[in-house]
């Protein structure tokens, strides 16, 4: 277990740039999830730190090492592939073995007993003499993440290590990756793209977006206060409206295209063109009739049921934002409806950002 | 079965397979029943039952000293081919530059080129550089026919490999060499061991080669055979065909037995 610095990395591949100059810090036995769409750089980021690319600029630097040009073989560190990598023509055992092996940690008994405590961490102890191709795609993962604790590293990667996996399985690991993080205590960086993921998994995630970090904090943080648009919108699918800030005597409020305004906190000092966040399940809707208090004013354009929820689409001022809600009032297609928010959750961010 | 075919066209198709069938099984079934001759003479049916012949093939000298020259060659052949094309396709499949192609044409080039057209240049050269043709310059010439069969094989193997296997390895501390050893090479070893079985065939079986570099000491089985046919044709020529035969079936059913036909054959 040991810390992660990144400082200013910078990669092109030919004349294109992935990564714009980022740079992070990971404290030892973190666990930080890269999240970001596909193309964002995470993937690259994590080929970096892993030393199977090399920076066009900036260090990394491990447990204090600088490992910029540092072989990924003569890193201590572990990676879980997306594909999972397993080598079919070692068993389980085998390959679980295989970093200790070639690291040459330990004696064969030594080795032995590794072996089998990281397979029944990742509970697949008695699968230890199949052969990869004998196993579920689910065994087949844990395998992979047998293989990648075995060595105690310095810090383990995991690149989209539940994206292959159905979605029940995906939540029973989710679990069992937060379990495993706290018993090994592992340095762990992991790149995702799914939201849910990042956020019920990590300490800290860092939010990339085209080659740069948009935002690092706790998936709490990140999630209620995104800081820009593009982590609002990416996170939550949250709605943004271009509006207006002017100050009026009743304190400052945000305008709408048509004219519509909401208050704003009195303490808000943004004033001018700025963006309106609205997380689709924090916005509330009822009839325009049933309401009296201040709200603005939509009509739904859409309505699909989810079940547990039910999500609409509502256009307000010319734009379309959707909504998500637990309520059985139905309204129907065409409907005007009264849209209100929490003064809580009104959050503005920079117009375009 | 396919459905939705016409009636006519299966029967079409039936046919054609039964004549594919008989033209490559008939000509064993003759060779095979002729050696089982009583007579002198080659003949199918054949004339009266008897192993003598295969007494004669296997108590002939001549008979037994090619086929020991034979297998000499075959399994240096093997073993060099299987080394240079398993080696050259594991460096074609990586170096992605300009001009791979051109190597990887190279390589696989002694599949269209006349053998007796290598066969004669060969033999100018080697007289002219080394004098006497030996085992050597027999093996040499087989192994530069059999290294394209190495080569494809191997490459069909690794176009289908998961090519994050040797980076997984990297991040696990194993070094280029033990990459090598202990994932690229197994890898490759359902193409290897497809590349050697075909190796292995065609030294044991090749006759341009073998009847132009021909010495009196340098006689090969095929050479031998053929020379027998040409110039006393008796049932022994049959016999000795047919424990090639035997010898192929056997060999085919080793492969089956540890690697899967059906592997080595998709290679």
């Amino acid at each position: 277990m040991a810390q992660v610095e990144l400082h200013d990395i910078t990669k092109a591949f030919g004349a294109t740039p992935v990564l714009r100059g980022l740079s992070l810090a990971i404290a030892a036995g973190e666990l930080v999830s890269i999240l970001g769409a596909s193309g964002c750089g995470k993937t690259t980021l994590l080929r970096i730190i892993a030393g199977l690319e090399a920076v066009s600029g900036g260090r990394v630097i491990i447990g204090g090492r600088d490992v910029t040009a540092v072989a990924p073989e003569d890193r201590d560190i572990a990676m879980m592939f997306q594909s999972y990598a397993l080598l079919p023509h070692l068993t389980v055992a085998e390959n679980v073995r295989f970093p200790l092996r070639m690291r040459r940690r330990g004696g064969r008994r030594e080795q032995d007993d590794a072996v089998q405590r990281a397979l029944e961490t990742v509970r697949l102890a008695d699968l230890a003499d199949r052969k990869p191709r004998q196993l579920s795609g689910g065994q087949q993962q844990r395998v992979a993440l047998a293989r990648a604790i075995v060595s105690q590293p310095q810090v383990l990667l995991l690149d989209e290590p539940l994206s292959n996996l159905d979605a029940r399985l995906r939540e029973d690991m989710q679990v069992e990756l937060i379990d495993i993080h706290r018993r090994t205590g592992l340095t762990t960086i992991l790149v995702t793209h799914d939201q849910d993921e990042a956020l019920s998994l990590s300490d800290r995630v860092v939010l990339m977006n085209a080659g740069r970090i948009e935002q690092v904090g706790a998936p709490g943080e990140i999630y209620r206060h995104p800081a820009t648009g593009f982590a609002s919108s990416f996170l939550g699918s949250a709605n943004l409206l271009p509006v207006q800030v002017d100050a009026t005597r009743d304190g400052p409020v945000a305008q709408l295209a048509d004219g519509q305004s909401v208050a704003l906190a009195q303490g808000e000092a943004r004033r001018g063109a700025a963006t309106l966040v609205l997380r689709q399940e924090a916005v509330m809707l009822s009839r325009p009739d049933a309401r009296p208090g201040p709200a603005l004013r939509g009509q739904v354009e859409a309505r699909v049921y989810l079940g547990s929820r039910t999500r609409y689409v509502v256009s307000i001022a010319g734009t379309r934002i959707r909504v998500l809600t637990t309520s059985d009032v139905r309204f129907e297609r065409g409907e005007p409806v009264a849209i209100a928010i929490p003064p809580g959750d009104l959050r503005l961010v920079d117009a375009g950002s | 079965m396919v459905r939705g075919v016409p009636q006519a066209w299966r029967l079409g198709a039936m046919v054609f397979i039964a004549l594919v069938a008989l033209f490559m099984l008939g000509p064993l079934v003759v060779v095979a029943g002729a050696s089982l001759s009583a007579s002198q003479f080659i003949a199918f049916p054949p004339q009266g039952l008897s192993l003598r012949w295969y007494g004669e093939v296997l108590g002939s000298s001549a008979y037994v000293d090619a086929a020991w020259v034979s297998l000499q060659i075959a399994t240096g052949v093997t073993l060099a081919a299987t080394f240079v094309g398993g080696a050259a396709a594991i460096g074609l499949h990586r170096w992605r530059h300009a001009g791979a192609d051109i190597l990887a044409a190279a390589f696989l080039s002694p599949l269209v080129i006349p053998t007796i057209i290598y066969a004669i240049g060969l033999l100018m050269l080697w007289s002219q550089w080394f004098g006497q043709v030996s085992m050597l310059a027999l093996g040499l010439g087989h192994t530069l026919i059999a290294i394209p069969y190495v080569v494809r094989t191997t490459l069909a193997v690794l176009a289908t490999a998961d090519p994050f296997l040797e980076e997984a390895a990297r991040t696990m501390g194993a070094g280029p060499l033990e990459r090598l050893a202990f994932v690229v090479v197994p890898q490759c070893l359902p193409g290897l061991a497809a590349g050697a079985f075909f190796a292995f065939n065609i030294s044991f079986d090749e006759a341009v080669l073998s009847l132009f570099l021909r010495t009196p000491t340098l006689t090969t089985l095929p050479v031998h055979i053929y020379g027998t046919l040409e110039f006393s044709p008796d049932p022994s020529v049959a016999a000795a065909s047919t424990i090639l035969i035997g010898v192929t079936v056997v060999l085919m059913l080793l492969i089956d037995r540890i690697l899967g036909l059906g592997r080595v054959a998709s290679a």
